[in-house]
C-alpha cells in the first residue's frame, strides 16, 4: 500500500454502499417478491434452504442486470436529474469496477441457481440476464419507444424462474404470471415517463412521451391497462387459481383501470403537478405486490 | 491568465484504509456466509435424495 501511495494518484477503493446501489435494490425487492411468489405457488414442497438459495440466486441475477445496465448507461444517467446521483455518473465508482462486479455477480448467480435448483431454472435466469442487458439495455432502449413493451419481458421472468426452480418444469400459471408482469410494465413505466419526461428528453432516450407525445402515451396507458386487467383476471376463469385470487384481481384491476382512465383522458396545464400519473405509478407497484401475494394465498388457502 | 485545471484533491489515506477495511470485512463475512450456504445446500440435496 505504501508503495502505491508513492505512485501518483491511487484511486480510492469502491465503497460497498456504491456497489450495493449499483444493484438497484428497490427494483430487486419486486423481483425477489414475484420470484418468491412463483416458487411458493408451485405444486409440491421445496426444502427451505434450496428455496432460499434459489431466491438469492434470482436476487443476485437481478442485481447483476442492474449493475450492467448502470455500467452501460452511465453517460445517459449523467444527463438525467433522477439518475445523476448514481455511483457511476457521480464519479464515486470507476466503470471497470462496475463491469467486473456485474459480470462476476451474473456468473455467480447462475452457478448458485444451478447448484441449488436445476439447470432449467439456471438457463431461464441466464436468458433473463442476457435479455435485460443485451436486448433491452443495449438494443431496444436507445432505439425505439416500444423499448418498455418488449423489454418488459426481462422483468417478467422472476415468477417463472421461481416456479421452475421448485418444479423443474413450466406450467400455464407461471406463464400467465409472466404475461401479467409483461402487460403491467408499459402502463407502469409510461406513468413514470410522463412525469419525468423532460429527463428522458434531455438524455435522448426515445420513451413514448418523448417520441409519440403525451396524448398518445396517455391513450396507450389506458389501452394497456385494459389488456392487463384481462390478463390479471384470466387465471381465475381458466381454472388455474381460485376465487380468492380472482376477486382480488377483479377489484384491484378495476381500480387500476379507473386510475388509468383518469390519466388517459386528461390533458396537462402549466405547472401541472402530475398527481394522477404519480398516483397511478405508486398504485401500480402496490397492485403487483398484492396480486402476487394473492396468488400464494390462493394456493395455500383456497376458498 | 487563470489556471483552469482544478486543484488536486489531497489523497486521503485514512479514507483509503477505512474503505479497504470495510470491504475486507464485508468480503470475509460474505465468504463465510457462502461457505455455510453451500454446506447447507449440500445437506438439503442429500436429504432430498
Amino acid at each position: 500500500m505504501a508503495q502505491s501511495l508513492t505512485h501518483g494518484e491511487p484511486a480510492l477503493p469502491a465503497d460497498w454502499r456504491d456497489l450495493f446501489a449499483l444493484t438497484k435494490p428497490r427494483v430487486m425487492s419486486l423481483v425477489v417478491f414475484t420470484a418468491l411468489c412463483g416458487l411458493l405457488a408451485a405444486p409440491g414442497s421445496v426444502h427451505p434452504v434450496l428455496a432460499f438459495s434459489s431466491i438469492l440466486a434470482i436476487a443476485l441475477g437481478a442485481g447483476a442486470s442492474g449493475a450492467l445496465n448502470q455500467w452501460y448507461e452511465a453517460g445517459l444517467d449523467a444527463k438525467m436529474k433522477r439518475t445523476a446521483g448514481r455511483p457511476l455518473p457521480a464519479g464515486r465508482l470507476d466503470p471497470q469496477t462496475a463491469l467486473h462486479f456485474g459480470v462476476g455477480l451474473a456468473a455467480f448467480s447462475v452457478f448458485l441457481m444451478l447448484f441449488a435448483a436445476n439447470w432449467q431454472a439456471a438457463l431461464l435466469l441466464t436468458i433473463s440476464i442476457l435479455f435485460y442487458v443485451f436486448v433491452y439495455t443495449m438494443w431496444l432502449k436507445p432505439r425505439t419507444p416500444q423499448n418498455i413493451v418488449i423489454g418488459g419481458a426481462a422483468g417478467a421472468f422472476p415468477p417463472m424462474i421461481g416456479w421452475v426452480a421448485a418444479t423443474g418444469s413450466l406450467a400455464p400459471l407461471p406463464v400467465l404470471l409472466f404475461l401479467l408482469i409483461f402487460l403491467w410494465t408499459p402502463p407502469h413505466f409510461w406513468a413514470l415517463a410522463l412525469f419525468v419526461r423532460s429527463d428522458y428528453a434531455a438524455a435522448g432516450i426515445p420513451m413514448m412521451p418523448v417520441v409519440a407525445g403525451e396524448t398518445s402515451t396517455r391513450r396507450q396507458i389506458l389501452v394497456y391497462s385494459l389488456i392487463m386487467a384481462v390478463g390479471a383476471i384470466a387465471p381465475w376463469p381458466l381454472g388455474y387459481t381460485g376465487s380468492l385470487y380472482g376477486w382480488t384481481a377483479v377489484v384491484l384491476s378495476a381500480v387500476f383501470v379507473l386510475l388509468s382512465i383518469q390519466v388517459g383522458t386528461r390533458t396537462t396545464g402549466q405547472d401541472d403537478r402530475m398527481q394522477p400519473e404519480k398516483r397511478l405509478f405508486a398504485y401500480s407497484i402496490a397492485y403487483l405486490f398484492i396480486l402476487f401475494g394473492a396468488v400464494v394465498a390462493d394456493h395455500w388457502w383456497p376458498l | 491568465m487563470t489556471d483552469e485545471t482544478p486543484p488536486e484533491q489531497p489523497f486521503d489515506e485514512a479514507e483509503y484504509r477505512r474503505r479497504q477495511r470495510s470491504r475486507a470485512n464485508l468480503m470475509g463475512w460474505m465468504l463465510g456466509g457462502l461457505a455455510l450456504l453451500f454446506f447447507f445446500i449440500t445437506l438439503a440435496r442429500m436429504v432430498g435424495k
